[in-house]
């Protein structure tokens, strides 16, 4: 299969999956077959055997449906691992989790589906560890702003299934799955807002023919465009500093856009019944995991000004590739 | 809306790393006082060079003595231009609106008269749209050109025209039949010398204090019909075509670039603190992913499409940013800058202030270009 071929097909797969109705059935139930189970099936669990590039194209995708699937947590753990693992897996970005002799304990939390997952992936002392989830001693379950699981997971002398040496930086991957998610969400979330305002009437004609209503759909594209250049950037050189750049414009514009998006739907956009809190609800949510705007603005300015003068448009231009 | 990618090629990566070298070479940081983007001064010697070095009219044909080289070629030099502060006034609007719609919709004896010279960096332009009466709404343009024996006699007044009483020829923008009920109809384009008889240019003073804006007062001026731009008539398209060169590039999110270079050359103990770092670090992320999306207008126009509304959301967005950029130094550095300050930083802050107001402005208030922008939402 060719890359676009993989990354249409995801597109097909969640036009045909990713109802309204399951994302909100999701929601409930803490998990979504109807989602994951052809997903999985079609390969999309190994993401991370594409080209970085591709696989995050094909999280863009599935940001753009709200898809409510550990879709990015599978491609992390397998180039956490540099294997896929069978079945479904998450990863575990914050918690207190230390080996001892071997035997892990701790508690991991905000573990994406963790309740739900066959198996988690944990980076402790700079290595990679497997565990399953019924080995876990207690299971806590958590919902984000979006409503997906959050979980918290506590292991006591638990037996790893697997340790590995860690393959990638997990802060860095992670916020790279989330800009790529966030761009998507941010397409989508222009476009639907450009439709309502075609579709909603007040004053005898489309709330789009209001120009007060225009500059909240232009900043709405704007933010869009600037986090999907920055995200497709990242994508195609996963340095420090395009990660960096793309997910603190995505945190940034997490707030700025849906702000505007929901000004335009007004008290509609407030409602479970229509579909831009999929969105704005994953938007808020992704925004600080993996770093905020401010971790990631910080962490470039350093780079940046410890760099120099005379190497700061250098950087614009060149990115990693010149500090 | 769509932007696609836009990485640059390793020929394109060599202009650059050409262009780096020569200002290195020929305009070393601490001998110059550098400008802010395209409101650098003139400097007739250095567009002449930039002319032997091909790197003016870049994308025009070479039997006019361009180089055929594609608009993205232009935009690396004339980012690189920008960012140090090189003295770009003489040559800008020649070299970014005037010679590339000459060359589209000029008479052959038109772009022989003018495009070598343009490219040679002999020839400046000035702008000739706004009037006191139409300045968002250039439809409404009052400046009436009457038919005579041999070509037309122009009346009229054009405003701020920046740099008129030092640039050689305006395009100018005016009646030449009614509007009926279509406003945009009976509009033509003249190439006016700006010496000619009957022309008066009065400066108006700006905020601060420089010489730059004009009124151009045109009283029977004679243009021959052999400097009648592309058709009588068709002026408004054409109008709008030269704006789109106007638009999107470079000059729309650098104005401000330099003070945060030399912030950060000049005040190296502030730039080590966490606001500072946060500071610099949006700013960067920002350049960084804006310079993207111009990028990708840059290409859409070598493929020959005419990205209007990509190329007014990205002015829009990079003119706004330029203003944030100021903000957001002026709230780091405590400071109340002084025109003839010791320091460059300073002296640079000091005209940052004064003239960020005219980036939202100049070139399409952004009010009107999000207007622009919303009419290209229909293919999101």
């Amino acid at each position: 299969m060719s890359d676009w071929l993989v990354i249409d097909g995801a597109r097909r797969l969640l036009a045909d999956t990713c109802t309204f109705a399951a994302v909100q059935a999701a929601e409930a139930d803490g998990w979504c077959s109807i989602v994951w189970d052809p997903m999985e099936a079609a390969g999309y669990a190994s993401l991370s055997e594409l080209a970085l590039a591709d696989a995050l194209a094909v999280l863009t995708v599935a940001g753009e449906h709200a898809a409510p699937v550990p879709l990015a947590e599978a491609a992390l753990a397998g180039w956490l691992l540099q294997e896929s693992l069978p079945g479904s897996v998450s990863v575990v970005c914050a918690g207190d989790l230390r080996l001892d002799a071997g035997k892990l304990n701790g508690s991991a939390v905000c573990v994406p589906w963790g309740h739900a997952v066959e198996r988690v992936v944990a980076v402790v002392d700079e290595q990679a560890v497997v565990v399953t989830v019924a080995s876990a001693a207690r299971v806590e379950r958590h919902v984000n702003l979006a409503g997906e699981p959050r979980d918290t997971l506590v292991f006591e002398q638990t037996e790893p299934a697997l340790v590995r040496p860690v393959a990638c930086d997990l802060h860095q991957r992670g916020a790279l799955t989330r800009a790529a998610l966030m761009a998507g969400a941010l397409t989508a979330m222009a476009r639907l807002t450009v439709a309502y305002a075609r579709q909603r009437r007040q004053f005898g004609r489309p709330i789009a023919a209001f120009q007060a209503v225009q500059q909240h759909l232009v900043s709405i594209a704007q933010d869009a465009a600037l986090v999907g250049a920055a995200a497709e950037g990242a994508a195609r050189v996963a340095g420090a500093f395009e990660i960096a750049a793309a997910k603190a414009l995505a945190s940034r514009a997490a707030l700025t856009a849906t702000r505007a998006a929901h000004q335009v739907h007004g008290a509609m956009g407030m409602t479970q019944e229509y579909r831009l809190h999929h969105l704005s609800r994953r938007l808020w949510a992704w925004r600080a995991e993996y770093g905020d705007e401010h971790h990631w603005a910080q962490q470039l300015g350093r780079a940046a000004t410890t760099a120099g003068p005379d190497s700061l448009y250098p950087a614009i231009t060149g990115g990693s590739t010149a500090i | 809306m769509l932007f696609a990618a836009a990485d640059l090629s390793e020929q394109e990566l060599a202009l650059q790393a050409e262009v780096r070298s020569f200002l290195a070479r020929e305009l070393p940081r601490g001998t110059f006082a550098p400008g802010l983007g395209m409101a650098a001064p003139r400097d007739p010697a250095f567009s002449a060079k930039l002319g032997r070095r091909g790197w003016l009219g870049m994308a025009l044909p070479e039997r006019y003595g361009g180089h055929d080289r594609s608009a993205v070629d232009r935009f690396v030099v004339s980012e690189e231009l920008l960012r140090w502060g090189a003295p770009v006034g003489y040559h800008w609007v020649a070299d970014r609106q005037s010679g590339p719609v000459i060359n589209r919709f000029g008479s052959e004896e038109q772009k022989q008269r003018f495009l070598p010279a343009i490219c040679r960096g002999e020839l400046s332009f000035a702008i000739g749209m706004s009037e006191p009466e139409a300045g968002s709404d250039l439809a409404s343009v009052r400046t009436r050109a009457a038919r005579v024996e041999g070509g037309w006699v122009v009346n009229g007044t054009k405003i701020w025209t920046s740099r008129a009483h030092e640039s050689d020829w305006f395009v100018v923008l005016c009646r030449t039949g009614d509007a009926s009920e279509d406003r945009r109809a009976g509009l033509s384009q003249l190439i006016v010398d700006l010496r000619s008889d009957g022309l008066t240019i009065a400066p108006i003073q700006v905020l601060s204090g420089h010489r730059e804006f004009n009124e151009v007062v045109l009283e029977d001026v004679f243009v021959p019909d052999a400097l009648v731009l592309g058709e009588i008539g068709d002026g408004w398209a054409q109008n709008t075509s030269e704006l789109a060169y106007e638009r999107g590039g470079p000059e729309r999110w650098l104005s401000t670039y330099l003070v945060v270079e030399e912030l950060v050359r000049s005040r190296p103990e502030l730039v080590a603190s966490e606001r500072a770092r946060l500071m610099v670090g949006e700013a960067v992320a920002r350049w960084w992913a804006l310079r993207r999306l111009s990028l990708s207008v840059a290409r859409m126009i070598d493929r020959g499409q005419a990205p209007a509304a990509q190329s007014a959301l990205v002015k829009e967005l990079g003119t706004r940013f330029e203003q944030d950029v100021l903000s957001s130094v002026l709230e780091l550095v405590a400071l109340e800058p002084l025109r003839d300050s010791s320091s460059l930083f300073e002296r640079l802050l000091f005209e940052a202030v004064l003239s960020a107001p005219s980036f939202t402005i100049r070139g399409g208030t952004n009010e009107i270009l999000r207007s622009v922008a919303a009419k290209g939402l229909s293919a999101l």
